[in-house]
């Protein structure tokens, strides 16, 4: 018999002591074997849970603000013709099928019958017309949400439960990015209490919400989602959404109990709160929400071709500077990974074979600043407030190019400004971050193609080859295919240094053990999504 | 007194005219715009929903144009809605104000209750042990950051005793004895600071006072020196006292913000905060407006004071 022979039969000896332990106990207690056998709880209906987050939403009309599906309680009140799973696959919402035409121009949704808003009214094909119309009016949406829809040229109806989108161009990321960005359907009826009492169609109705401090939501019994044995989700009662906007105020409001579960441990309480209270509060480790990335400012001053000859020459200097593994111990505390791409290695879309960015070498990184022509003049940094990774990541990156011998300086703003002055070009370097975009053209088509106006906005990069490469794989259906294009802009990026990967921005969340089951969150981060995360999660009392 | 209150609010309306003003003309001044907050940085078509919502806010208006308009509707008691939620700016202020009145008022209270009876106690028994005890605690009380003490109060009585809430708010109106379990950690932060100034401030008026004839000549007529202390020295040196706890009372309503994030109190401060953050223009405008008015009438309510401790002040 072979070593690992013997070790079967060892288990096979536990698992069977174990398995007539718990039956003997199930059958004193009364519990279907199954289930005592399994050691799993069944799931059941019923419970509140209070959901502490360090963000809330800008407004409750789902087209004019975006109630955003990482971070804002308030998203349980939302739902749209497509959903997604745990790796961010699209799967069926409202629409229960949809395919798109050969040549990507037309889609075509089959809307799933009996499902309805929370007023009622059934979704139907018009509905659905009537909200994309509405997404498309500049006068009642928000550019975010807009921007997935402006390349829908009109919507038809076909029968009650057939919509038809047609494009203006090809767009095989059309149905993830209807989630994504997003495209929330709201009851038509009921558009002029949008802003004070939404009806949408999530899994949860809208209660009531006083932004920063509570929202309340209850179950809608009528949501579409269902178990395995067929019983309606979500199992919840109610979900009480409590934003508290500094990471250690809702750590301690978890620890005492006035929380069920929380978002965003700090990274620096991480692997204490894990070790410390792992007994008693679960943690969950999302890799990737995320990417955070120096953004250099190409369209004018130092850093730009246009003012400067020597200005990649500069961005190399800059990045050889940049000491990544310090940025990953001293601001994310040795938690998630260094970025290489815009996708981790967690996610479907890491693309192999990127060619990477420079190393971290100080005395490349002197030499090329003395040989660069401006490596003695003024650099100017901005980091957003909003953020602590942004602003930390800024601060370091400051420290490190002063090692390097440049003239650098250091603002840390909050948003408006920080909007100001990208948009002016008042700015040389950027710490910045990207949220996770379920689709690689959600990244690529807004911040590598030249023509994009976020792209002009912010760094004015140009480069015709990725531009070709971009609108090429929005046309590609073959997704192996797809995920080498973008590793080649990958290396595009990485050579030509528009921005510098840095760090990927991981996330922890924390939930009590006891009495939240069933929940987990996606790879990164979600908490409503179809198949699990907060559908599925029920309160033992 | 009737007439002196009314002259009183009537000169309001000049203060609260200054005061729209300078608000107005402050945040015109801030740089970034609510425009660009709320456009995004992503969307094929920010140039035109950066117009669309200028002229939509009528922020393509003159600004002395805006600010009569605006005035107009202030005169309405309208506020308009905020830029961002779209909810009536009316909504998010009677939710926001009471919440930190609550906090302030019985903040103020409780360091009151602390603070007179201790610097009148320190006062009476000068350098004995009381009075350095006094003293000490107060001197520490000043010393100790006011959010460093609400961390402390956190851990103690929130995780190790679990005895009361960490963070959050009841509304008084929703649930009264449910309300305080969360009013009083953050209550006591701001008492326990508040009445450290107050003890010291007590504690010297008390002394002023007692050295005057007019206590010599209380104690030389035989009363009583618990009604000396009580009845005449400590009503006179109530004045500096409430003078302060009045001001501090007015600095409370918007200068909380670090102990509403604390104890994640849905106050006033906080609002404002964010709203400057997110250039919301009309909620920051009707949000210091409406507190101005407010530390105005606290003022006058002071002052209104100093006559009932003293019926020799003339309100004139």
């Amino acid at each position: 018999m072979t070593g690992e022979n013997k070790k079967g039969t060892e288990q096979s000896r536990r698992r069977f002591l174990a398995s007539t332990t718990a039956l003997a106990g199930a059958a004193m207690v009364g519990l279907p074997p199954q289930d005592a056998a399994a050691g799993k709880k069944h799931p059941k209906r019923g419970g509140t849970l209070r959901f502490g987050t360090r963000d809330d939403s800008v407004g409750l009309d789902t087209h004019r603000n975006i109630i955003y599906f990482v971070s804002h309680p308030l998203t349980g009140i939302t739902g749209g013709l497509v959903d997604f799973d745990d790796k961010m696959e699209p799967k069926p919402g409202v629409a229960e099928s949809w395919d798109t035409s050969a040549d990507l121009k037309t889609w075509t949704f089959k809307l799933r019958r009996g499902a309805e808003y929370h007023n009622g009214q059934t979704i139907d094909a018009e509905s659905v017309k009537w909200n994309i119309e509405r997404i498309k009016d500049p006068k009642t949406s928000h550019a975010f949400t807009r921007s997935v829809v402006s390349g829908v040229e009109r919507v038809t109806v076909d029968d009650k439960h057939t919509v038809r989108f047609h494009l203006k161009e090809p767009d095989v990321a059309l149905d993830i990015n209807l989630v994504y960005y997003p495209v929330n359907l709201m009851a038509p009826g009921a558009a002029d209490k949008a802003d004070t009492e939404p009806v949408n169609c999530g899994p949860f109705k809208f209660k009531s919400w006083r932004r920063h401090d509570r929202c309340e939501m209850v179950r809608f019994e009528n949501f579409y989602e269902t178990d395995a044995e067929g019983n309606s989700l979500p199992y919840l009662d109610g979900l009480i959404g409590l934003p508290k906007k500094e990471d250690r105020v809702r750590l301690t409001a978890l620890r005492a109990n006035e929380l069920d579960l929380i978002d965003n441990v700090a990274y620096a309480d991480a692997a204490a709160f894990k070790k410390d209270h792992g007994r008693t509060f679960e943690t969950w480790p999302v890799p990737q929400v995320g990417t955070a990335m120096m953004f250099f400012n190409l369209k004018n001053g130092l850093l730009s071709e246009k003012d400067n000859p020597d200005a990649h020459l500069l961005r190399q200097a800059i990045a050889h500077a940049i000491d990544r593994e310090g940025i990953h111990q001293a601001v994310f505390n040795g938690i998630g990974s260094i970025a290489n791409g815009f996708y981790g290695e967690s996610s479907p879309w890491h693309p192999k074979g990127i060619a990477p960015s420079s190393t971290f070498d100080l005395d490349k990184a002197k030499a090329l600043r003395k040989k660069a022509k401006g490596g003695d003049q003024r650099l100017t940094i901005i980091a957003n407030d909003t953020f602590p990774y942004m602003q930390q990541s800024g601060e370091l990156v400051h420290a490190m190019l002063k090692d390097a011998g440049f003239n650098v300086v250091l603002e840390i703003l909050p948003s408006p400004v920080m909007l100001e002055k990208q948009g002016k070009g008042d700015y040389n370097i950027d710490s910045t971050a990207n949220s996770y975009r379920l689709d690689p053209d959600g990244w690529f088509a807004r911040n590598v193609l030249s023509s994009a106006p976020e792209n002009r906005r912010r760094t004015g990069y140009v480069n015709e080859k990725a531009d070709q490469i971009i609108i090429a794989a929005r046309q590609e259906r073959d997704r192996a295919k797809r995920r080498q294009m973008y590793a080649d802009v990958e290396t595009l990026v990485n050579r030509d240094l528009p921005m510098l990967y840095t760090h990927y921005v991981p996330l922890m969340m924390a939930g009590h053990r006891t009495r939240v089951k069933g929940y987990a969150p996606s790879f990164t981060g979600p908490w409503s999504y179809t198949g699990a995360g907060m559908r599925r999660t029920w309160m033992e009392s | 007194m009737l007439a002196y209150i009314l002259r009183r609010i009537a000169q309001l309306v000049p203060v609260v005219l200054v005061l729209t003003v300078v608000v107005f003309c402050f945040v015109e001044a801030l740089p970034g715009s609510i425009v660009d907050t709320l456009v995004g940085t992503e969307g094929g078509d920010i140039e035109e929903a950066r117009a669309i919502l200028r002229k939509e806010y009528g922020l393509d208006r003159p600004i002395h144009e805006r600010y009569a308009l605006w005035l107009v509707r202030v005169a309405e008691f309208d506020f308009g809605k905020s830029l961002v939620t779209r909810r009536p700016i009316s909504t998010e202020l009677l939710s926001r104000i009471p919440a930190t009145i609550y906090l302030a008022a019985v903040g103020i209270s409780l360091s009151m209750l602390i603070a007179v009876p201790l610097g009148t106690f320190a006062a009476v028994r000068r350098n004995t042990g009381v009075d350095y005890g006094a003293q000490v605690t107060s001197l520490a009380g000043i010393s100790i950051p006011e959010f460093w003490f609400a961390i402390l109060c956190v851990l103690l009585f929130s995780l190790y005793l679990g005895w009361l809430p960490s963070s959050g708010y009841v509304s008084p109106f929703d649930d009264f004895w449910g309300s305080l379990k969360f009013l009083i950690l953050p209550a006591a932060a701001i008492g326990f600071r508040q009445a450290a100034f107050t003890t010291r401030l007590t504690r010297s008026s008390m002394l002023d006072e007692l050295s005057k004839e007019y206590v010599d000549t209380a104690r030389a007529m035989g009363l009583p020196e618990r009604r000396v202390i009580f009845r005449y020295t400590l009503r006179n040196a109530m004045i500096p006292t409430i003078t302060i706890s009045g001001l501090q009372l007015a600095n409370l309503l918007g200068g909380t913000v670090v102990l509403e994030s604390i104890f994640a109190w849905p106050g006033i401060g906080r609002a404002i905060f964010e709203a400057i953050l997110q250039r919301d223009y009309p909620l920051i405008q009707a949000g210091v407006l409406v507190l101005g008015i407010i530390v105005v009438l606290m003022n006058l309510l002071v002052d209104l004071t100093y006559r009932l401790l003293n019926p020799r002040v003339k309100l004139a």
